[in-house]
């Protein structure tokens, strides 16, 4: 079971952001002095919630988010599976020091890191872009559910509005091909830096007479190979059976023919 | 909710709510999922083959006469089987079971580094082909009928294609075929990740599977159905009901980095399924080879497995008794929505049962 199984925590996060939502419908409403909430008032509000919870729980994609699943982050890519697999976080420093990592490898994995800075950065735009297309959608659309004074159902019809504005908005951005190539950029600079911190790890295992990796994989390559063999072989019998008996069948049934005749 | 003048909104309510829907998800947090009786029968490496148990009730052993021949669920890699047996009311495993059929399971279990190198042809031709060696075995059949769930429908095509005297009669349920249709986000995604790092990286945990599928609709998934849950003030079994499917959805195991990474490619980014350039262990898969019967069920809000890529199926293979059933649901609502629970399970033995 994954560690980010935390429905309590998960459901606890999304009721703070629900009666966040509702304390701006109330306040927007107090404010009017029991009028109709401001439709761009409450949108401007809700879409700041909107784009701090997605740089919260979203940071770098699935990939790289290094938040765990308490406190309602369900997202928590590589950096969470590490933690709950009891390791540590695989782009730190080797415990045992930088003077460990041959300067070279450690220059990469610097490059790596910033170009990760980089694209989240990208990202983080992205995040705005989509709060503000929500922000935008929603107050167009509010119209008579912001009438009147505010009511528990009237304010679950404003949320509901407001999660169809906000999942269209981000629909709508992370189709577009740039996003879509952020998301494959973000995995493959994520991935080579854990291939990149492997890199290190395999220097440390050669030096203290360990089997690294790729030995590994290797033995690994041979057993396929054996047992491909194996089974080729223990086909071999059957098959050559078939034949004799079929051989054999063949044969009696002349022989049969022969003696009716 | 209940609100005065001083508390319009009825917040005190809605605190009062949220307590007790808190103390009911820490009360389910021990549910348990899996109902119906079953037995391993055989294994490989993490993968292990189960065969159900009839059900005593209802004269089933008549109606498994009728049905001699028996199902094998072959289901996605990247999620538990569980879900399709996931408690007595929410079970298409169980309504088969009660038709009478005999009804065998694959779970793929957890890849750890050992399986590091475990790639698609050991998974279709070891592992799923051992099962179906084993079922055939036991049953001195020549052939079975075989169900095929999302990434193991797909599993389930290529074994057909390349094993074909093998399958009697096959089911895909929210299957892709075409991989590059315009609203498939999850292609979208990956089509520039690098597959070969993918492998060099090792096992995806489960959990990078986790948040990806819920990157998808992020509020939706993330936020808005606990909202629902608070506002829906369930009780006790419908919040056990939650978790359960909380549970699955959390609990995609670690992929076997081989695997995934051809899976990727082949699949999300060359779209060969459909191309027909796929090549299993040099066989060449055509899915024109599939002459059996296929029937093809599959969501039509399905945002993993977008309609329009299962039902390209229709013009892929070569059998001349296609049926397709489209229903009014998402992906996940496939397995337990009140739809699919009426319409799949029945669907799919008068389907069988007209091939008999």
């Amino acid at each position: 079971m994954s560690s980010a199984f935390k429905p309590e925590a998960a459901f606890a996060s999304a009721a703070e952001g629900f009666f966040e939502l509702m304390k701006s419908f109330g306040a927007q409403a107090g404010a009017g002095a029991g009028a109709a909430p401001d439709p761009s008032a409450l949108a401007g509000s809700l879409a700041g919630q909107f784009e701090q919870w997605l740089r919260a729980t979203q940071s770098a994609g699935p990939w790289f988010s290094p938040g765990a699943g308490a406190g309602g982050n369900p997202a928590a890519g590589f950096a969470a599976a590490f933690k709950s697999g009891g390791g540590s976080w695989p782009f730190a420093p080797l415990p045992l020091g930088v003077g460990a990592v041959p300067q070279a490898e450690g220059q990469r994995s610097f490059e790596l890191l910033t170009q990760l800075a980089q694209l989240q950065a990208q990202l983080a735009g992205h995040w705005h872009e989509i709060a503000t297309s929500a922000a935008t959608q929603f107050a167009a659309r509010l119209g008579s559910l912001a009438g009147g004074v505010p009511t528990p159902d009237s304010a679950m019809k404003v949320y509901e509005l407001w999660v169809e504005c906000a999942e269209s908005a981000y629909g709508a951005a992370v189709r577009k091909d740039d996003f879509a190539r952020l998301q494959s950029q973000l995995a493959n600079v994520s991935a080579a830096l854990l291939v990149e911190q492997r890199k290190h790890a395999e220097s440390l295992a050669r030096a203290f007479g360990l089997p690294t990796r790729n030995e590994v994989d290797e033995l690994y390559g041979q057993v396929r190979e054996l047992r491909r063999e194996l089974a080729a072989l223990a086909q071999a019998p059957v098959a050559a059976k078939r034949k004799t008996v079929a051989r054999k069948n063949a044969g009696r049934g002349t022989r049969a023919r022969g003696r009716r005749a | 909710m209940r609100r005065s003048a001083a508390d319009p909104l009825g917040f005190g309510d809605l605190n009062a709510r949220f307590a007790d829907t808190l103390h009911k998800l820490r009360q389910a947090a021990s549910v348990e999922v899996g109902c119906s009786a079953k037995r391993a029968v055989w294994s490989r490496g993490k993968t292990t083959l189960y065969r159900y148990a009839p059900l005593a009730a209802s004269g089933t052993s008549g109606r498994a006469a009728r049905h001699a021949r028996p199902i094998l669920i072959c289901f996605a890699l990247v999620n538990r089987p569980y879900i399709l047996d996931l408690q007595p009311d929410r079970s298409l495993v169980r309504r088969l079971l009660e038709a009478g059929h005999t009804v065998y399971l694959i779970d793929w279990g957890d890849a750890d580094d050992s399986d590091r190198c475990t790639d698609l042809e050991d998974y279709l031709e070891r592992h799923l082909g051992g099962c179906v060696a084993h079922v055939l075995a036991s049953h001195d059949l020549e052939a079975l009928d075989l169900l095929g769930v999302c990434q193991g429908g797909v599993l389930s095509l290529c074994y057909t294609a390349l094993h074909p005297r093998q399958v009697a009669n096959l089911v895909t349920l929210t299957t892709p075929v075409d991989f590059h249709t315009a609203d498939n986000l999850l292609s979208k995604w990956v089509r520039e990740l690098d597959s070969d790092l993918i492998r060099a990286t090792g096992n995806i945990p489960g959990e990078v599977l986790n948040a990806l599928f819920l990157s998808l609709m992020p509020l939706r998934l993330a936020q808005q159905k606990y909202v629902r849950l608070l506002a829906s003030n369930a009780d006790q079994r419908a919040v056990e009901d939650f978790v359960r499917m909380e549970k699955w959805i959390f609990d995609s195991p670690p992929q076997a980095a081989a695997a995934l990474a051809q899976f990727v490619r082949w699949f999300y980014q060359e779209n060969r399924l459909l191309r027909g350039t796929l090549a299993i262990g040099g066989r060449p898969v055509n899915l024109r080879d599939i002459r059996q019967p296929v029937l093809n069920l599959y969501a039509t809000q399905d945002h993993i497995v977008p309609a329009a890529a299962a039902a390209a199926m229709e013009h892929c293979i070569g059998s001349e008794d296609y049926e397709s059933c489209a229903i009014d649901t998402g992906h996940i609502g496939m397995y337990v929505s009140r739809a699919a629970r009426e319409q799949i399970p029945a669907r799919i033995t008068s389907w069988l049962q007209a091939r008999r």
